[in-house]
Order: structure tokens, then C-alpha cells, then sequence
């Protein structure tokens, strides 16, 4: 087995030397946000990986169900994993770590899992019926804990009626006991104090309201021991109106308030009074958010801050818990301050320490009274955003150490309204994660605006009479020497850097490769984020965006220097300046004009999906429909793709070994449909000429996995496809790669029933293409395809695919799919010279496909390509959960000197020529008059 | 992690696996190519690909284990995924034991891309109920293209640059050795050199060297030309 693994990773190797991540250019020319999604207030904590580890890290399980831990030295993902499969969670989320414990436990969905706070390895993983309601530690040493010291977990999961506490192992995840809740009521939480385990129940009144309902359980058998419901039936009439059920502390309250917002009612858990506290009206500002901060160790000090919000400023104030007479009391104000702010709890040993982040400043408080610990000015956040916009703190967390009465030392990991998590040490910002991005459901790239200018300038000369375009270009001419005495100041270092080989392409504004696009990514959580292909480590601008379609398709570049993103129906599109991220107020008359001038076509059809077909319209008479396509019965269209709007193809044939050709069909409106049959399992793919309508092409895959990605890509003359499917006399199980490409004529230098004709109209003539076909087992499913784009399409094209499995997007060279391989039979010397060889039925991916090579890109959704101005060049960019970015040269640099080109070796070279030809040039005179004159 | 298809494989399980439930463990064993199987990334997971519909996915343990707590009677594909290294594809087949219809059979087998379902390999372990076997790994994954950088070595084992080492070391030498040899050898040996037939005295490159242009486009005859010996240098003076 292993020498058959080697052999092809040989063979594929000695095959294909082409298209490789070069070594040292991987880490320079791709870069990579590893991203969690935005961190949650509960489930984000600072916690020693093992007990006596000197170091923290800060913990995370994400909005997007990712679970990571993050250094809080320079912000880099140590380890991660993700929970939830489609990125995406729709119930609630659950991380807990117990004090001095080396594991964390998570819940999300129906699994409880315990997970290695080390490296990030799993413990054990339980299913639970129904979905997971609240994870809980239990803090007790009743003699059943462990050797090893981990603690006990509790889980309360669940439907509305039926729910279950269980008590599992902290080490094996085996149950040790489970105890049944059949009251029907809605199982809420469960927490814990020294002594008892509580589960809290919301029972649904006659009318609607919640009353909560309290169970009290023995934590070393599981049995009940009391109940009692709380009336809180005047307040709660939905869940949302529970602040806060605390947890692990020394003496777990339980916190609502009424839907205005107008009282707190908090009751300690085991007890039956309920502590009344008005909330005090802020001017005319209606309180719109409560949050309770409390500690989460039992020996901390029984100490909580109850957090307020109102549009314009917030304040918190702190309770006390009196554990003798069961009292709360108020023990001190916060001040209020303008804006918002974010409340932070830690502790060090029993004592309670409170951390303030506002966009100012970050304050340290103890619980114990209301003097300022520590008071550090923050500087700025150090994110990206657009002038004018406040930058708000909207959570954190925070990690203090105290030396005597003093705070040597606090980091706060905050994460800000642009979606940015960074961390503040005292006041400064250390680093920042962009996990807005995370969240990106559509990215567009564009060119910046200083090219975008000068563009229009250039169309402008070529558009008027020679001699006005002869006085704008002496115009533009002496308007760029204002610029020379700064270009003359950069010059030395220019040259030294251009010498040395460090940079090979300027700043933004001189951008002679094209590498510097812009990308703006539009994340879900509002905001329009645009980074610099070329100089990605920095993000340009982030601005917030109003209500719009969470489409694939929503932002758009339509003109040089714009993006545009389309707004919810009824809106129309926002525009945007693609430097600044400036709104504009309308895309330029001069890009306007231009795309009248576009769309000066007399007719043209418009395809879309429509009740479950595919309609065709014409775009001036949009009553009825031109064609239709509708799938078998059972059948639902699951994918389209057409060839992209931008596909130059450099040569209408394909050069043969004997220097004949074969004609591609070339149709510029092909579109691939695939639809599924869910009873039947099967797939059908239908290849249609989108003007008429007209099936060009079709197959029918049988036994196939739905619930397995089915990708599909178009590209020039070829089309590709992915699919998994079950074992079948026919096929063995696994994963599938179909290419198949089509030429107007399989004769070579013939070009079928098109040779008379220079145009032609799929209306009237109609020549089906000669499709030829290669399918490839693959070892993994591609999630998503998509092709390499050059500016003029010589550069040959590389089919670029998503492994969802493997966490990677690899790059696979359309010569190692090529339908023309031969079959059965070894290349013939004119096939070699194609580059064709054997077809083999499996296609192992070469590592040095690998576009991200030992990185990780998790979550990759969608990617993305674009041509560089140099035609080698193609610029990829990737995203989902995580922002992947590089450049690919499929037929290597041929138009820009590589990193592998030494301009030392090159300047050495030259000079030791020189040296050589003045050293030896005497001594070949001196021969040459010797021989001459010397006879012997 | 949380399998894609939670619902159907509960569903599933309960249709198929009501009686016991076959569990299938696989661990990861060290071997040259990897040494310490400790030091896998926490993203290393297996997938189980069964009948459509369903497929387990599990990540790796903190004991280097896959555990597959429950599973359907299917015929499945193992596939390893894993940053560094390979893994070769297995088959696991979960049967109905023919023993006692309540208990499954486990069997795993090596399976290769590209052929039948049926074409199995080298069986890696069989059992009622619990199957544990043991995989090892591929092969680590090298992604990178390494450079034809500059070597001076490689620069000077070139035939180009030996050949012209070789003409140096003539230049050089030569006259060296010449001054060194005692007046015999010399002798013969200039005798030797007159005689080769490129560049001795005869050798059609001097006689090309010294090609009598003008006298030749005088109509002298080729036969009739001076001789050598101190003709050509005299004549060009």
C-alpha cells in the first residue's frame, strides 16, 4: 500500500513538475486570517491550559461554532476546531473550564464534547437527545473525582418537553447518573453551588407567561431533593427577559427583568426570596440591554455587576451577596458614561476585580468598594474604520495580576463594533483580529482609485482629436513632474530595496503588476471590510452597511474604483469608493456613460431560476418567457454555473503534437445546470446553450451522496464537475472529478458544419459540440470549483478546489485532467509533446498543489479570482470563516522575474566576466603575437 | 464534531442499531514515518462515508484514537484527513453476524482508488460488536517545490565549464610544462605537434590560418604555394 501511495505521489510528481507552491514563496506571496467568528460573552474566557502553566490563553467558542484558543502575546490561533459543520449555530453554545482543569468542555447542538485545553485534542464526545440546553462544572470533590483531577461535567439537554440533567465523567465522558425532568416543562439551565445541583425550569402559564421553576438535585446521586417555582410571571412573558442564571459561584443567583426593562428581580438559588430593584430611568433613554457580569469560581467572592445599556451611554452597578442572612445588596455605582461600554469579571484567589472598557479608557475596579484600581487612557484601538464612526467596545474579557494593592499588570481581550477582537495591554492595543471577517457572505475585487484615474485619463486622450490629446498629455505630463522631487527622495531606496530583491512591487499608488486590488468582503455582521491583495497584513477600511441581501452575488465592482452592493428588495444599490470605502451617491457619469455604451446591444437574454426551472427572457420584451427549462418530476436544480463574464481565450484551437489543430467549441453562452433526484439519488447535468436553449450536452450520475457537496465549473471549451457517490458495479465509493471539453470537430484542422462561417447564430445553425469526457477518483469531495483567470487567457488555466475535509484549496492543473489524455494506452511522441500521458482513473493530489501548504483554511465557501495586469499571473482569493488570499502563476512567472531571479548572482556574474576578460585579455595578445613571431 | 447529518443518523441509528451498537475504534500507530503520532494537528479527523445519507465524522483523540461510537450496517469508506501525513483508504463493512443475528460483524479492509468496490486488500482486523484496528501512516505530506537554485558545485561539474577549465589549465600550463621538459621530449614533442592533422604543420587548420588570400586570387596554384616555415609570418608582416 505504501509503495502504491508512492508511486503515484511519484508518478504525479515526474508527470506534472508544473504549478507548485514554491518554498520560497510560500508565507510571502499568500496570506491568511485564521479566524474564529466573533467571540460570545459567556463562552470567551482567559484559562491556564494546565494546572501550574504560567502562560494563559484566552478561550473561545465563536458565533460561528468554532472553538479555538488564542495567544494573548501576539493574537495567533493555537488551536482550533470546528463544531458546527455549516458554520453556523442556531442554538445556544456552551464553553466551560473548570478551575486548575486541563479540559474544556463544550456543548453545541446535540453533542457535549470534552476537549484538550493543550493542543486542542478531543477527550470524549457524547450525543445527547435533543439539543444541548447548558453545560455545567461540578465544582465538588465528593471522592469520585478523578486521579487526574479533571472535574465532572453537567449537562441539561433536551426538547420543550421532554429533558434530561445528566452527570458525565469529566475524564471518560461515561454518565453517572441522569435524572429525568418529564414535567414538560421548558428545560432552561443548570448550575451548581457547593453543595447542590439546580436545574431551572421555565414553566409556561395559562397566559402565556414563565414562571421559573427551580429543581434542587443531589450531585452524588442524582435524586431530587426540592422544588420550588419563583413567581416571576408578572415580568417574564419571553425567555429573553432571564439576565442571567450564574453559575459555579459561591452562591448562584438568578436574574430577570420586565420587558421595559424597569425592574431587576434577582433571587439566590436555594432560596425563595426574590430581592426587588428598580432601574433607574436615564433621562428619557429607555434601557435597552441589561447584562450581569459574576464570577465563575465558587470561592470567589459572592460579588456580581449588573451592566446597563441605553443607546447613548451605560453604568453598571455592583451587588454584594450576603451568604449568612442570604441578602443582596446594592454595594456601589458606576458612573455613567457616554457611549458604550464592556464589563469584564476576574479574580485572584477569592477576591473579584471588575474591568471597565469604554472608548476611552480601561478602569479596574474591585468588587469589594468603588475605588479605581487602575486607570489607562487607550490610545486607540489601532483597527481600520472610515472617518467619523466611533468605535465601540461591545465585549471582553479580562485578566488581571495584583501585586499587593496595585495592578501590575491587565490584558483585556475586547472585541469592537467593527467586528475587530484585539487586546489591550493596560491601554495599549497589541494586536487585532479581524473576525468580522469570518463572517463574509460576499467579496468582489477592485481596482484602486489612483489606477482607476489614470485609466480614465488614457481613454480620455484616445477618445478626442489628436491634437487636444497631444495638450492633455503635455498637461498630464507636467502635472507628474509635481511628483518628481518625491520620486527622486525614494529613489536610493528604491534602488537598494529593488537591489536586495525585498520588495517586489511598490505601494498601492504604483502598482506596475497589478497585484495591489482591493477586496471588500460584506460580512453578516453589517459591515463592508476592504483589504489590499498586495499588502494584506493590513486591512484599508471597514464601514458599516445598512440592511442588505445576504446574497453571494450582493457586491459587485460595476465600474473602475466602485464596489456596489445591493441593497434588501426595494432598495436600490449603494456605491462605494473602493480606496476610501467613501459612499457615493451614485456610480460616476463616466462609468455610467461607458456602460450604456455596453449595453447599446440591440437584444439580449436574460436567464434566471424561476419556480423551480430555468427561464430565458428578452431583456426589451420581458412578458414571456423565450425558453424554459424545467427538470424531470422529482427532480430540484441544485447548481448553475456559466462561463465567466470575463474568460479571454487566447486561441480558438488547440495546437496538436503534428502541428494540426483542433477547433474548440467556443459558445459564449453555455451554462451548466445540475439538478438532483432526491428518490432516486441520482444527478443530472445538462450542458444548455442559454439563446436558444438547446441541450448541448447531458450525463446521469447514479447512487449519489446529496448530502455530499456536488460542485460544478465552466470555463473556455470545458466543464467540471464533482460528486460523491456509493459503491456500484460500476464504480467503486468515493469521490468523483468529471471534466469534459468540447471542440467543434474531432477532426483535426476541420472545424465541422462552422467551417464557412465567421459568425454564427445558435438560432440557426446548431451544431452540437463533440464533447469528449475523463472521469478521475479523487480522495477527497471538492466543496467548491472554480478557474484561474488571466488578463488575456495565454496563460494556461487551472481548475482551483475547495477540500472541505482537509482544510485546504488546491490548484490542479488542467494538463492533469485533460479530457484528451489517452485511454488504455501510452502517449504517442505527438500526444507527449502536448503534454498528454496515460489516463489513470485516480487522481491523487499532489501536496504541492496545496495552495495553502501547511496552513489551514477552514470554512472556505466561495473563492475568488482575478487577473493581475502581467498575463502570468492570476490573483485568488478565498473566504467562508476564514480569508485566504494568494497568487498563482499556473505556467509559472514568464513576464516577472521570480523570487528565484538573484540580482546579485546576476550582477556578480557580470563582473567577474569583466575582471576575466581585462585579466585574460593580455595574456591571448601576447599568444596571439607569439605565435606570430615565435618559430621554433 | 458534529456529523453533517445528525437527524438522519439518529433516525438511522434508531431504525438499524436498536439491538447493540458496533463500534469501531482506529488508532493511529507510530511507525518511521511517523514517529510520534502525538504530534498530529487537533484538526486531523476521520470520515466513515457510508450509503448516502449517512457518514460519520470524528476528530482525532487525545490517545491518537478515531472512536466511532455507533455504528448503521453498511459497507463504508475510511478516509484519514490529516495535514502532514497520509493515509491510506480502508473498507469497513458492519454485518449481521452469522453467528447470532443480534451481535454485527466488523471487518476492515485496505481498499484502493480507481478499483472495484469488491477489490479488497490485506484485511486489518474482524471482529463481533468493537473492532479496534491499527492504521499507519502514508507518508508525510512535503508541499513545497524546492528551487533549482545556484550551487557552485553544480556550476562547476557542467561540461561547459570542465571543457573550459580544461582550455585554462592549457593556457596556463603549457608553457609551464614546456620550459620544464628537458630539450629531447621537447623536441619530440614539437615533432608530435607538427605532425597532428588539425594543427600540426601539414594540419588543415594552419593551412586554413595561413591561407595565401592574395596569392590564390592571383591564380597561383595551391601545390605552388610558399612553404610554412617562416613564409606565413614573413609575408604578413
Amino acid at each position: 500500500m505504501l509503495a502504491r501511495l508512492l508511486i503515484l505521489a511519484v508518478s504525479s510528481l515526474l508527470l506534472r513538475p508544473a504549478l507548485a507552491v514554491f518554498a520560497d514563496e510560500a508565507w510571502n506571496i499568500d496570506y491568511h486570517y485564521a479566524l474564529l467568528g466573533e467571540p460570545q460573552q459567556d463562552t470567551t474566557f482567559f484559562h491556564q491550559p494546565y494546572a501550574g502553566s504560567r502562560a494563559s490563553l484566552v478561550y473561545t467558542l465563536s458565533n460561528k461554532g468554532a472553538l479555538g484558543a488564542v495567544n494573548p502575546r501576539d493574537g495567533s490561533l493555537i488551536w482550533r476546531q470546528l463544531l458546527a459543520s455549516n458554520g453556523s449555530t442556531s442554538t445556544s453554545t456552551f464553553l466551560r473550564a473548570g478551575e486548575n482543569a486541563d479540559v474544556l468542555f463544550s456543548g453545541i447542538a446535540s453533542q457535549a464534547a470534552a476537549w484538550s485545553a493543550g493542543d486542542g485534542r478531543l477527550v470524549w464526545e457524547v450525543n445527547v437527545a435533543g439539543d444541548v440546553k447548558d453545560v455545567e462544572i461540578l465544582e465538588l470533590s465528593d471522592g469520585s473525582a478523578t486521579a487526574s483531577g479533571s472535574k465532572d461535567a453537567l449537562v441539561l439537554s433536551g426538547s420543550d418537553s421532554h429533558a434530561l440533567v445528566q452527570r458525565l465523567d469529566g475524564a471518560t465522558g461515561t454518565v453517572k447518573w441522569q435524572h429525568n425532568l418529564e414535567s414538560g416543562d421548558i428545560p432552561y439551565q443548570v448550575s451548581a453551588s457547593t453543595t447542590q445541583v439546580f436545574a431551572i425550569l421555565l414553566h409556561k402559564t395559562m397566559l402565556g407567561y414563565y414562571k421559573i421553576k427551580v429543581l434542587s438535585l443531589d450531585p452524588v446521586t442524582g435524586h431530587k431533593t426540592d422544588e420550588y417555582t419563583l413567581s416571576s410571571e408578572n415580568e417574564l412573558t419571553s425567555t429573553d427577559g432571564i439576565i442571567a442564571v450564574g453559575a459555579n459561584s459561591a452562591s448562584p443567583i438568578i436574574a430577570w427583568t420586565d420587558a421595559t426593562h424597569s425592574v431587576l428581580k434577582v433571587n439566590i438559588i436555594g432560596t425563595k426570596q426574590i430581592a426587588s430593584f428598580n432601574i433607574e430611568k436615564s433621562g428619557e433613554e429607555a434601557v435597552q440591554q441589561i447584562q450581569i457580569h459574576a464570577p465563575h469560581h465558587s470561592t470567589a467572592l459572592a460579588h456580581f455587576l449588573v451592566h446597563f445599556q441605553t443607546a447613548t451611554s451605560h453604568w453598571a452597578e455592583v451587588f454584594h451577596i450576603d451568604l449568612k442572612r442570604n441578602k443582596i445588596e446594592k454595594a456601589y455605582d458606576l458612573p455613567k458614561l457616554s457611549g458604550k461600554g464592556a464589563f469584564a469579571t476576574s479574580t485572584s484567589d477569592a477576591n473579584v476585580y471588575f474591568t471597565r472598557v469604554t472608548d476611552g479608557e480601561v478602569i479596574a475596579l474591585s468588587s469589594a468598594s468603588h475605588g479605581v484600581l487602575g486607570r489607562w487612557p487607550i490610545a486607540g484601538f489601532g483597527v481600520a474604520s472610515v472617518p467619523g464612526e466611533a468605535i465601540e467596545p461591545i465585549r471582553a474579557v479580562s485578566e488581571l495580576s495584583i501585586k499587593g494593592d496595585l495592578v501590575s499588570a491587565i490584558r483585556t481581550a475586547v472585541l469592537l463594533s467593527t467586528g475587530d477582537w484585539i487586546l489591550l495591554r493596560e491601554g495599549t492595543s497589541v494586536w487585532h483580529r479581524p473576525e468580522g471577517l469570518a463572517g463574509t457572505f460576499s467579496a468582489a475585487f477592485s481596482v484602486p482609485a489612483p489606477v482607476e484615474s489614470f485609466v480614465e485619463k488614457l481613454e480620455k486622450e484616445a477618445s478626442i482629436n489628436p491634437v487636444q490629446a497631444y495638450i492633455l498629455r503635455i498637461k498630464r505630463h507636467i502635472e507628474d513632474l509635481q511628483h518628481l522631487p518625491a520620486v527622486i527622495v525614494t529613489l536610493p531606496q528604491r534602488f537598494i530595496s529593488g537591489f536586495l530583491g525585498t520588495s517586489a512591487d511598490g505601494d498601492i499608488g504604483s502598482d506596475s503588476f497589478g497585484f495591489h486590488k482591493i477586496i471588500a468582503c460584506a460580512t453578516e455582521g453589517g459591515r463592508l471590510i476592504a483589504l489590499d491583495a498586495g499588502a494584506p497584513d493590513r486591512i484599508l477600511w471597514n464601514r458599516k452597511i445598512g440592511n442588505v441581501a445576504l446574497t453571494e452575488s450582493a457586491l459587485q465592482s460595476p465600474a473602475l474604483g466602485v464596489f456596489s452592493l445591493a441593497g434588501t428588495p426595494g432598495i436600490g444599490p449603494q456605491y462605494f469608493n473602493a480606496s476610501s470605502g467613501a459612499v457615493l451617491p451614485g456610480l460616476p457619469s463616466t462609468s455610467l456613460a461607458k456602460e450604456a455604451a455596453d449595453s447599446d446591444i440591440s437584444q439580449g437574454i436574460q436567464f434566471t431560476l424561476e419556480n423551480g426551472g430555468l427561464q430565458a427572457y428578452d431583456t426589451n420584451a420581458r412578458q414571456s418567457a423565450l425558453w424554459s427549462f424545467a427538470p424531470m418530476p422529482n427532480e430540484r436544480i441544485i447548481g448553475l454555473v456559466s462561463r465567466p463574464v470575463n474568460d479571454p481565450v487566447a486561441s480558438i484551437g488547440k495546437v496538436l503534437g503534428d502541428r494540426r489543430v483542433l477547433y474548440k467549441y467556443l459558445n459564449p453562452n453555455l451554462a451548466l445546470l445540475t439538478t438532483a433526484d432526491d428518490k432516486a439519488k441520482s444527478v443530472n447535468l445538462y450542458l444548455l446553450d442559454t439563446i436558444s436553449g438547446s441541450i448541448m450536452h447531458s450525463s446521469s450520475h447514479q447512487g449519489i451522496n446529496l448530502d455530499d457537496p456536488i460542485s460544478s465549473t465552466m470555463s473556455e471549451n470545458w466543464f467540471a464537475y464533482s460528486f460523491t457517490s456509493d459503491a456500484s458495479p460500476l464504480a467503486p465509493k468515493g469521490h468523483y472529478l468529471v471534466v469534459g471539453e468540447m471542440f467543434e470537430s474531432l477532426v483535426p484542422n476541420d472545424r465541422g458544419p462552422l467551417s464557412a462561417t465567421t459568425n454564427f447564430s445558435t438560432l440557426d445553425l446548431n451544431p452540437q459540440p463533440f464533447t469528449l469526457v475523463h472521469s478521475y477518483q479523487i480522495p477527497e469531495s471538492l466543496s467548491h470549483l472554480t478557474v484561474t483567470q488571466t488578463r488575456q487567457g495565454i496563460t494556461s488555466r487551472a481548475l482551483l478546489a475547495v477540500l472541505a475535509d482537509s482544510h485546504a484549496i488546491i490548484s490542479i492543473p488542467y494538463m492533469a485532467l485533460d479530457p484528451r489524455r489517452p485511454v488504455d494506452r501510452d502517449a504517442t511522441t505527438d500526444e507527449q509533446m502536448e503534454g498528454l500521458f496515460r489516463y489513470a482513473p485516480v487522481l491523487e493530489f499532489d501536496p504541492k498543489w496545496y495552495l495553502n501548504h501547511r496552513r489551514e483554511v477552514a470554512g472556505i465557501k466561495h473563492v475568488l479570482t482575478t487577473p493581475a495586469l502581467i498575463e502570468s499571473t492570476s490573483i485568488v482569493f478565498a473566504y467562508g470563516l476564514d480569508v485566504f488570499g494568494t497568487r498563482l502563476s499556473p505556467s509559472f512567472s514568464f513576464d516577472i522575474l521570480g523570487k528565484d531571479f538573484n540580482k546579485f548572482q546576476m550582477l556578480a556574474t557580470v563582473a567577474a566576466l569583466a575582471v576575466a576578460t581585462v585579466g585574460v585579455a593580455p595574456l591571448v595578445m601576447r599568444k596571439q603575437i607569439n605565435m606570430r613571431w615565435q618559430f621554433t | 464534531m458534529a456529523s453533517v447529518r445528525l437527524l438522519s443518523l439518529t433516525l438511522f441509528g434508531f431504525l438499524v442499531g436498536l439491538a447493540t451498537s458496533a463500534q469501531l475504534s482506529v488508532g493511529v500507530q507510530s511507525s518511521q514515518l511517523l514517529p510520534n503520532p502525538s504530534t498530529l494537528p487537533p484538526s486531523t479527523h476521520a470520515v466513515l462515508l457510508g450509503p448516502p445519507g449517512i457518514r460519520y465524522d470524528v476528530p482525532l483523540r487525545r490517545d491518537n484514537t478515531f472512536h466511532f461510537p455507533d455504528l448503521a450496517e453498511a459497507s463504508y469508506l475510511l478516509t484519514v484527513h490529516c495535514r502532514d501525513h497520509f493515509f491510506a483508504p480502508l473498507r469497513v463493512d458492519v454485518t449481521k453476524s452469522e453467528v447470532d443475528p443480534s451481535q454485527h460483524t466488523l471487518t476492515a479492509w485496505q481498499t484502493f482508488r480507481g478499483n472495484e468496490w469488491e477489490h479488497k486488500g490485506a484485511v486489518y482486523g474482524s471482529a463481533q460488536e468493537s473492532l479496534t484496528i491499527q492504521i499507519p501512516s502514508g507518508g508525510a505530506k512535503d508541499f513545497y517545490q524546492a528551487r533549482g537554485g545556484f550551487s557552485l558545485m553544480g556550476f562547476v561539474k557542467s561540461p561547459m565549464i570542465l571543457l573550459s577549465l580544461g582550455a585554462v589549465v592549457m593556457i596556463f600550463g603549457m608553457p609551464y610544462m614546456m620550459d620544464n621538459m628537458d630539450e629531447e621530449t621537447k623536441k619530440e614533442f614539437q615533432e608530435l605537434q607538427r605532425k597532428q592533422p588539425l594543427t600540426g604543420e601539414e594540419g588543415a587548420a594552419t593551412q586554413l590560418q595561413n591561407f595565401d588570400l592574395a596569392g590564390w586570387m592571383a591564380g597561383k596554384s595551391s601545390g605552388s604555394s610558399t612553404p610554412n616555415t617562416g613564409g606565413g609570418g614573413a609575408k604578413r608582416r
